[in-house]
């Protein structure tokens, strides 16, 4: 199954673990800041509390009396929101601006002032600090309260929290952009490998580069080595193929003295049978050679210098007898470059020269260069040539290169096959010499740097 | 006629080296590679048949080493994987000629004979025309002492102009000396020879006077 992308996992990782630090954030945050606007709060109420508790005295009659009482203008203004109230049993006094209400009870204690959130009078949710407190000798303790109405507090806290949570998401947006950068900047070296890969998809011989960051050196170390067991798998087949073709040709050459001398003993239809069957066993190894050759090229990529390959083979074909009485009129850019293993260009171009060599009246020409996106090699000669039926068979796929027969046929259904295998285009017809044409036309990859120039 | 024969098959060799003493060559036969090369050095033979794949010392390897010693006789190489990059490095290791196995052992006889006659066969003349000699024995031209080896037309079109120095030859002659008979088409094949000489030569090596003919000027300058 295929993996989701790799960049979208983690800018999701990411964009989720930022965002959970972030609301994290805002509930630790929004939660100290309550607590310390409410402690500022009951330090200021206590300040005021602690006014009532210094005035407190009891009256005769066990009244409790503050006097004087806390000169903020806040507790003479009814239902101002500011309030006090000192009361016992029975009896208290209060702050002008509680009317005829009272402070609901809360929890309150002898040491210490104790803060609490209460529903007070006019209907408003107060802050609130209590204590008992004990004015004179008489064991009469006076429950002294001071609230406050929190609601402004309330309406400044939620703001706070609501300001808080906008300018956190707008940092988890820029965190997330910065992630996006980030993975993308970490992810670009990939980037690079993969453009890498594509010349080492093409030859066995390629690999790739150590100019790459240190986390990926040991990727591409561990690819060269894969590339390199599979330049070395593929050369010993092609080693395979040439020592199983010497151990058997050796002893067919011997078999094939064997009739010459059947033949002087006087036994010449043995000969004759002797001769047809190492004809037959050395076209259907020459056939075999051909396929495995076909196969290990399939794929394999290279870059071959047309125009040495060319010499070289012309050089070996002049020596011959026909290459002798024919002149062969090279033109191959000398900056031409085919992504084919030498030697399987060797072999395709050699059976082309050849081939042109044998029905060549006086001229095989080679030409080569570039056309646009295309690499092209030809091979014309100015002899009879083959008719249409002859090439049709000649390129017919799926036509053994064994039953192909002698003449052009063997030599051409090798160039066909290595062709194929080399993803090149093969094409053959009449050429403006007379003869026949053969052409090889290999197309560069979108991104494939000139072959030529 | 003295040839050496290189093979490392016994029963090959044998049938090869009785071929080979019925067409009245006196034949030394090694059967390694190690064995070849110093036979080849320390013997003179007319010719070599040598095989590629020996034990000891690879036959391409005998060969190198021959030619670095100056060893000139002809060679002919034997190749089981008959591939064109093995004839090629044949070729450019100093091989005149080479036969894939399986071969008829009358057309390696006949092939041995073609290469001792087209050693011995030509008188040792060294042609000058400027700065070119041109060894019919060897098939070569040299130019400044560097030598380099010419195909059979290359040499031919080469030597018979040479035998016409200061004089303008025809297409058309040139063509009826190298092929016979000829018609007007061969003008094409004379001037592709013409042009693969130049391409070894140099440009000015021979001159074309157009709707006359070509001149040979060995690059006197």
């Amino acid at each position: 199954m295929r993996q989701s992308s790799l960049r979208l996992r983690l800018l999701i990782g990411a964009a989720v673990a930022i965002f959970l630090a972030m609301a994290l954030a805002w509930g630790g945050i929004s939660w100290l800041f309550h607590q310390h606007v409410e402690r500022r709060e009951a330090a200021e109420l206590t300040k005021l509390a602690e006014q009532v508790a210094a005035g407190l005295t009891l009256g005769a009659d066990g009244r409790p009396v503050v006097e004087p009482p806390p000169a903020d203008p806040r507790f003479h203004a009814i239902a101002s929101g500011n309030y006090w109230q000192a009361s016992v049993a029975g009896a208290s006094a209060q702050s002008q601006s509680l009317w005829d209400q009272s402070l609901p009870a809360a929890p309150a204690s002898v040491d210490a002032w104790t803060r609490s959130t209460v529903n007070g009078p006019f209907g408003k949710q107060l802050t609130m600090v209590s204590r008992l407190i004990q004015p004179d000798t008489r064991p009469v303790r006076v429950v002294v309260r001071v609230a406050s109405d929190d609601a402004e507090m309330r309406t400044a806290l939620r703001e706070f929290d609501r300001e808080l949570a906008l300018s956190l998401a707008l940092l988890w947006l820029v965190l997330s952009i910065a992630t996006y950068v980030q993975v993308s900047l970490g992810l670009r070296p990939l980037d690079r490998l993969r453009r890498d890969l594509d010349p080492l998809r093409r030859s066995p011989t390629a690999r790739l580069s150590d100019e790459h960051p240190g986390e990926i050196l040991p990727l591409t170390e561990a690819i060269n080595a894969m590339a390199s067991a599979r330049e070395s798998d593929l050369a010993r087949a092609r080693r395979r193929a040439a020592d199983l073709a010497h151990s058997l040709k050796t002893p067919l050459a011997v078999v094939s003295a064997q009739s010459r001398r059947a033949r002087e003993a006087g036994a010449a239809d043995a000969a004759d049978g002797i001769d047809r069957a190492v004809e037959a066993v050395g076209a259907a190894l020459e056939a075999e050679l051909a396929r495995s050759r076909a196969a290990a090229a399939r794929g394999a990529g290279g870059d071959a210098p047309a125009l040495a390959v060319v010499e070289g083979l012309v050089a070996v074909i002049e020596r011959t007898d026909r290459g002798e009485a024919v002149v062969f009129a090279v033109d191959v850019d000398p900056a031409l470059r085919i992504p084919v293993d030498a030697t399987d260009l060797a072999e395709m171009l050699g059976a082309l020269i050849e081939n042109g060599a044998r029905h060549a009246r006086r001229l095989v020409e080679i030409g080569g260069g570039r056309e646009e996106r295309d690499l092209v090699l030809h091979v014309a000669d100015d002899g009879a040539g083959m008719d249409q039926s002859a090439i049709e068979r000649a390129m017919q796929r799926g036509v053994r290169i064994d039953e192909a027969g002698g003449g052009h046929g063997l030599g051409l259904a090798i160039v066909r096959d290595l062709a194929e295998a080399t993803e090149a285009r093969f094409h053959l017809g009449r050429s403006p010499l007379g003869g026949l044409a053969a052409e090889l036309r290999w197309s560069l990859a979108e991104d494939d740097p000139a072959k030529l120039g | 006629m003295r040839a050496l024969l290189v093979e490392d098959d016994p029963d090959l060799a044998d049938d090869v080296a009785r071929a080979l003493g019925a067409a009245g060559f006196v034949v030394d036969r090694c059967g390694d590679g190690e064995d070849a090369w110093f036979q080849g050095d320390v013997e003179d033979y007319a010719v070599a048949i040598l095989d590629l794949g020996l034990p000891r010392l690879d036959g391409l390897s005998v060969l190198r080493r021959w030619r670095s010693a100056s060893r000139t006789m002809p060679v002919l190489i034997l190749t089981a994987r008959g591939d064109w990059t093995e004839k090629v490095e044949g070729i450019d290791a100093g091989a005149d000629d080479y036969m894939a196995k399986p071969f008829a052992v009358g057309e390696l006889v006949a092939r041995v004979r073609a290469l001792v006659r087209r050693a011995s066969g030509h008188a040792s003349t060294v042609l000058t025309v400027g700065r070119m000699a041109i060894d019919t024995a060897r098939m070569a031209a040299t130019v400044d002492g560097r030598q380099t080896p010419l195909s059979q037309l290359e040499f031919r079109l080469l030597n018979y102009l040479a035998h016409r120095q200061d004089h303008i030859v025809p297409a058309g002659e040139i063509a009826e000396h190298l092929y016979g008979a000829s018609d007007g088409s061969d003008t094409n094949a004379i001037e592709a020879i013409v042009t693969r000489i130049r391409r070894k030569f140099g440009g000015a090596v021979i001159e074309t006077r157009r709707g006359l003919g070509y001149r040979l000027t060995g690059l006197t300058g």
